[in-house]
C-alpha cells in the first residue's frame, strides 16, 4: 500500500542523506558528459522520490534505492547508445582486450578515468554488478538488485576482480 | 557474506572519488516531478488535439458532401481516428508506474521494458496504422470511381502506399526479432 506523502518525503531525504554520494558516483558511471550527468542525477532523484510513493517494504530501502538508480541509469545509457551508437561489450570481450599496463598510472584521477571508461563499456547487467561491487555490496545484495542468482553474481565478481587486477595491477604495479 | 576484495585500492579509489554533493530539496523535486507529468500530459494532449482537428474537418466534409462514397470514406476515417484516440488513452494510462523502478530488479525491469516495446510494435497495426487504412482505401476508390484521378496515377499512388506499408511491416518484424533476442539473453542470464 502506498505510503503517505510525508513518509515519501522522509524516505527520500534519508535516502539522499545516506546514499547521495553513491548516487552521484553511479550517475558518473552511466554518463561521461558532465552536463548530461547532472541531468541524469536529477532524473534519478526525481524517480527515487516518485518511486517512494509505492515503496512496499518487500525489500530493504538500500536495495530499492540501488534498483531505482540502476534502472534509471541503464535506461538512460541504452537511450544514449541508440543516439550515439556506442558499442557495449560483455565480460568475455573485456577479458580479451589488451591491457595498457605500460603506462604510468600513479595518478589517481587518471586511474579513476580508466576505471570509469572500462565500466562505461560494459553491458548494463555487468555494469550493475561491477558498480555494486565497487560500492562494497555483498553478493546477495547484488543478486537482489540485479535479479541474477547469487552464484552467477559470485562468478561475475570473480571475473571482474581478475579483470581489474590484470588491467590495473599488471606487472605488480599497484596504484598509489 | 562480504565480497573479498583483492584490491582495496580499487574500491577505495571508487568510493573516495570527489563528488559535487548535489542536493535537491523536496520542494524542488516535487516541482520537477510535476513538470515531468505535465510534459507527458501535453504530449498526449497534442495527439488528441491533432486527431480532434482531423475528425472535425472530416465531419464537416461528411456533412457538406452529397457523394455517398466520399461520405463513407469520411465516416471510416472518423471511426478509425476515434478508435486510435481511445487506444492511445488506454495505453497512456497503462504506462509504467514510478514504483516499478524500485519494485523490479534489473532483469525484471529490462524484460518488462523490452516486452512493452515489443507489444507496442506487435499491435501497432491493430490500433495505430490499421484503423485508418479502410478510410484511406475508401478515399482512393472514391477518387478513382468519380474520375478525379486517372487510372495510372491512382495505381501509382496506391502502389506507393502499399510499398510504404510493407516497408513499415518489415522494419517492425526486424525490430521485434532484435527485441526478442534481447529478451532471450535476459532469460538466459536469469536462468544461470
Amino acid at each position: 500500500m502506498p505510503v503517505q506523502r510525508c513518509v515519501q518525503d522522509r524516505l527520500y531525504q534519508e535516502a539522499v542523506g545516506t546514499y547521495g554520494a553513491a548516487l552521484e558516483r553511479l550517475a558518473r558511471a552511466y554518463e561521461a558528459d558532465p552536463e548530461a550527468r547532472r541531468d541524469l542525477l536529477q532524473e534519478i532523484h526525481v524517480e527515487l522520490w516518485r518511486s517512494f510513493a509505492g515503496f512496499d517494504q518487500r525489500c530493504t530501502v538500500r536495495t530499492w534505492i540501488y534498483r531505482v538508480a540502476h534502472n534509471v541509469g541503464a535506461t538512460h545509457m541504452l537511450r544514449q547508445r541508440r543516439s550515439r551508437s556506442r558499442l557495449l561489450i560483455g565480460l568475455d570481450e573485456l577479458e580479451n582486450m589488451p591491457a595498457t599496463s605500460g603506462e604510468n598510472e600513479a595518478d589517481r584521477n587518471r586511474a579513476l578515468e580508466r576505471l570509469l571508461d572500462l565500466i562505461q563499456k560494459l553491458k548494463p547487467l555487468d555494469q550493475q554488478v561491477i558498480l555494486s561491487y565497487l560500492e562494497g555490496l555483498d553478493a546477495s545484495a547484488i543478486a537482489d538488485i540485479t535479479g541474477l542468482s547469487p552464484g552467477n553474481v559470485a562468478t561475475k565478481i570473480h571475473r571482474i576482480k581478475n579483470i581489474l587486477t590484470r588491467r590495473f595491477h599488471a606487472g605488480g604495479q599497484d596504484e598509489k | 557474506m562480504r565480497n573479498e576484495s583483492p584490491n582495496p585500492n580499487m574500491t577505495e579509489l571508487w568510493q573516495c572519488q570527489p563528488v559535487e554533493g548535489i542536493k535537491m530539496s523536496v520542494e524542488e523535486i516535487r516541482k520537477r516531478a510535476t513538470r515531468f507529468e505535465k510534459k507527458i500530459m501535453w504530449r498526449n494532449a497534442r495527439e488528441y488535439v491533432a486527431g480532434g482537428i482531423a475528425a472535425a474537418l472530416l465531419t464537416s466534409f461528411f456533412i457538406q458532401s452529397h457523394d455517398t462514397l466520399f461520405r463513407v470514406a469520411c465516416g471510416l476515417m472518423i471511426a478509425g481516428l476515434a478508435y486510435m484516440a481511445y487506444q492511445l488513452h488506454c495505453r497512456a494510462s497503462a504506462r509504467r508506474m514510478p514504483a516499478e523502478l524500485g519494485a523490479a530488479n534489473s532483469l525484471q525491469f529490462h524484460r518488462n521494458e523490452l516486452e512493452r516495446q515489443m507489444d507496442f510494435l506487435r499491435h501497432i497495426w491493430s490500433w495505430y496504422l490499421g484503423p485508418i487504412i479502410p478510410g484511406l482505401v475508401a478515399f482512393s476508390v472514391q477518387s478513382w470511381v468519380n474520375g478525379h484521378t486517372r487510372f495510372l496515377v491512382a495505381a501509382f499512388v496506391n502502389a506507393f502506399f502499399v510499398f510504404c506499408l510493407i516497408l513499415v511491416w518489415r522494419l517492425n518484424v526486424y525490430e521485434t526479432r532484435c527485441l526478442q533476442k534481447r529478451i532471450d539473453e535476459l532469460a538466459k542470464a536469469a536462468a544461470e
